[in-house]
């Protein structure tokens, strides 16, 4: 809470003429990179609903650098809180996405590969995959938080452009590097802003500014069984506010398909990029 | 002991590709010329649905200053190796060629493409484009 309130007063004081060009999903990705030499500092949180446990609250940061027009790197901070039991760091990952193709097409694929240090009790759910469910997250973090996972996750991510919308469906693969499975999930995404051309004016609060959209992810079983049932699914409505100083504000409400799934979740963050980092560290160098 | 001597030596070789990558992530106006000379044909007849309009010329420079000042410069001649957008390799161009050319960008050379940005406002930032005339 502190990180996102100094986020929020370094971004109110400072102004950047930078604008995202990204999509604003929580769990979707689309084809569009960070812009080379930008950093993206994003802190987001999910409040979730248990039956098997307490409510849970997980913050996690994630600083987002373009490396080139093609290729963006990625570094996570996890943690969680589940109310009635204790607060915890439950590791970090480090993404990278690679664009293969130098043009636009109807269908723009991006190849992304995750490596994930993670223990048990991370509670972000920034993907679902093989028969993960809400009963996975009841265990108590004492015990979950001692079982470390490392991981390495791959997506297939296609995205296209038409109208305005962007319409985004990623096919997850992830590989436990203990002795698990490969296990497979999926998401998708759309979004529109609310008016396609810009004002002649800035503005803060013009429609031009706002996002709407929906999420849907959810498992896909494993290399054995591979299967949409026994797993978990969600819905999620998302909104966005791009203000023009490179602050965006996102919420979004998710809902739970079957009983395998969290009844509810809320995900709600802000990002804020900053523009020229590729230049001043290339004259250190 | 291994751990952090690894975690340090990535961390060094992700500095490393940051800077190699940071010094190649733009491009001339050559590169610019030599992009747009391969636009399809079919691009070329595109026509701006905002072409002159006043106010299109405001919004435009507006999102100019938003997503390209940073490299292009305030005044659009490019900073460092970025193109200067009022060259007349930009300014001969067709309005057809530069919406084709700021939707697919030149990712190799390290324009990114702006195709994340909605059709129209991408009319609106070649409008102001247009509206500065060569230097």
């Amino acid at each position: 809470m502190i990180l996102l309130l100094g986020l929020a007063a370094a971004a109110l004081c400072c102004s950047s003429r930078t604008g995202a060009q990204e999509t604003p999903y929580f769990v979707a990705y689309s084809h569009h990179l960070e812009e080379p030499g930008n950093l993206e500092v994003e802190v987001y949180s999910i409040y979730g609903t248990q039956k098997a446990g307490g409510d849970f609250i997980a913050p996690w940061m994630e600083l987002e650098y373009g490396m080139t027009a093609w290729w963006t790197t990625e570094f996570y901070i996890d943690s969680q809180t589940t109310f009635g039991d204790s607060t915890v760091f439950t590791g970090t990952r480090w993404e990278n996405r690679f664009r293969p193709l130098m043009h636009e097409h109807w269908i723009n694929p991006v190849l992304y590969i995750e490596f994930e240090n993670t223990t048990d009790a991370d509670k972000t759910l920034k993907e679902v995959v093989g028969v993960d469910n809400q009963f996975d997250a009841a265990e108590p973090n004492s015990e979950a938080n001692r079982s470390h996972t490392h991981e390495i996750e791959t997506k297939l991510i296609l995205s296209s452009d038409y109208k305005g919308w962007n319409f985004s469906e990623n096919f997850i693969g992830e590989k436990n590097l203990g002795h698990e499975p490969w296990e497979f999930g999926y998401a998708l995404g759309m979004d529109r802003p609310l008016r396609l051309a810009a004002t002649p004016r800035p503005c803060n609060f013009c429609r031009e500014n706002f996002i709407l959209g929906a999420e849907m992810y959810g498992g896909l079983g494993t290399v054995k069984a591979f299967s949409l049932s026994g797993t978990s699914h969600y819905v999620a409505p998302l909104a966005a506010w791009q203000l023009p100083n490179g602050v965006t504000l996102s919420l979004s409400p998710g809902f739970g398909l079957n009983n395998n799934s969290h009844r509810f979740l809320l995900r709600w963050g802000m990002s804020y990029e900053i523009s020229g980092v590729g230049r001043k560290l290339r004259s250190l160098f | 002991m291994g751990r952090p001597l690894i975690s340090a030596l990535l961390l060094l070789a992700l500095v490393a590709a940051t800077a190699s990558a940071a010094r190649h992530w733009k491009i001339d106006d050559r590169g610019v010329l030599m992009v747009i000379a391969k636009a399809p044909v079919k691009t070329r007849s595109w026509k701006n649905p905002y072409e002159g309009q006043s106010d299109a010329i405001l919004a435009g420079e507006k999102l100019f200053r938003q997503h390209c000042a940073e490299c292009h410069g305030d005044d659009a001649r490019g900073l460092g190796h970025a193109a200067n957008l009022r060259s007349s390799f930009v300014q001969n161009a067709t309005p057809g060629e530069l919406a084709w050319f700021l939707r697919d960008g030149n990712l190799p050379r390290g324009m990114p493409p702006w195709a994340g940005i909605p059709e129209p406002r991408r009319w609106q930032i070649i409008t102001y484009l247009k509206s500065l005339g060569p230097q």
